[in-house]
């Protein structure tokens, strides 16, 4: 597990890293949940994000419990050349819906981020 | 708190807003590295591609062409073997393999090791330019800073025109594409103004630069952002 990682991997063992500071840091006994945003083009594939994440939460008695809560950001673009906004639920790079145009502008969809935090203190 | 009515509910539980990055702790890293990179007055270039694109042979021919005139170390990430270090140390010039056992990309922290290692074996001397080669890979790689000054991206031409619109996140995060394998584009299906009007759609920053280490078409121009940075 430690070994073998694809990115979704490696961004799961950042993430139990930081969860553990935090838990830490608020004098935690464990972690409930954790509210992540996504957006569709972040790139970060969900359910494998969920599959390390739940693999590797087992080393771990604080968090062996936890479950991840994902809000997933649908991309919402903006056409550089026709200024057409767009929403697409598409996860490859967008072209404008209008004129097909690639130089586009994303306003959302690329987020990766956690949001916060349940804990049990 | 409520111990009495039944519900259950008699834990304390508190919400802490984080609101950082699912990447943070590499992009701490990279940050830390590329302060280090600066403090010692290094530019470092972080490649990226599929395998086969040519990334080995791009520095080979980088070598040969800047090896008197600048001092060069490299960083060799690969899942195993220490293959391409070994084709790079035959060039004259230091090299560190990372070798991941099996992760498709390098981060921060490895890279930080990899550069304390190769300053070992360097003993003290100054290097004007540090490769890190990445694992050949268009995805995973684009995910993670590593501290670099440049990200080059190779494209070569057997792997056909479409990769950037199939890969925009590793367009979208270089600073130059390199076209490798230039010399065979009589043979292949390749349009190459279209190849980079898709690219600069995706980055309209992006450096465009046609190379093949066959006929060293580009490499000159490659090697002048080497010695100039990217102007």
């Amino acid at each position: 597990m430690r070994k073998k990682k694809v990115h979704e991997v490696s961004i799961a063992l950042g993430m139990v890293d930081e969860l553990m500071n935090i838990a830490r840091n608020n004098n935690a006994i464990k972690i409930n949940s954790v509210k992540l945003k996504i957006g569709r083009m972040s790139g970060i594939v969900t359910d494998s994000l969920i599959f390390a994440f739940d693999a590797i939460k087992l080393e771990h008695s604080l968090l062996s419990d936890a479950e991840i809560v994902i809000e997933e950001v649908p991309t919402v673009c903006k056409c550089e050349d026709c200024n057409t906004s767009f929403q697409t639920d598409e996860m490859y790079f967008p072209s404008c819906s209008n004129c097909n145009s690639l130089h586009v502008r994303i306003l959302s969809g690329e987020e990766q981020q956690i949001e916060n935090v349940e804990l049990e203190i | 708190m409520c111990d009495t009515c039944g519900c259950g509910n008699s834990k304390n539980t508190k919400t802490v807003d984080i609101n950082q990055s699912l990447l943070k702790k590499n992009e701490d890293a990279a940050i830390r590295n590329r302060k280090h990179f600066d403090e010692k007055g290094l530019l470092v270039i972080n490649l990226i591609s599929s395998p086969g694109s040519g990334k080995t042979t791009l520095l080979e021919k980088t070598i040969e062409k800047l090896k008197e005139s600048i001092s060069i170390g490299v960083l060799e990430g690969d899942i195993e073997t220490e293959l391409d270090a070994e084709r790079i140390r035959a060039k004259g010039v230091p090299a560190v393999q990372l070798t991941t056992g099996g992760s498709c990309h390098l981060e921060s922290a490895l890279i930080h090791k990899g550069f304390h290692e190769l300053e070992k074996r360097i003993d003290g001397n100054r290097l004007d330019v540090l490769f890190i080669e990445n694992v050949g890979n268009l995805v995973c790689p684009a995910f993670f800073d590593l501290g670099e000054h440049i990200r080059a991206v190779l494209i070569s031409v057997p792997e056909g025109p479409d990769k950037p619109v199939k890969y925009p996140r590793a367009i979208r995060t270089s600073h130059v594409l390199v076209i490798s394998k230039s010399d065979l584009l009589p043979y292949f299906d390749f349009n190459i103004e279209q190849f980079k009007k898709d690219a600069l759609s995706l980055n309209p920053h992006l450096r465009i630069i046609i190379t093949s280490a066959m006929t060293g078409e580009g490499i000159d121009e490659w090697c002048e952002i080497l010695k100039n940075g990217l102007k």
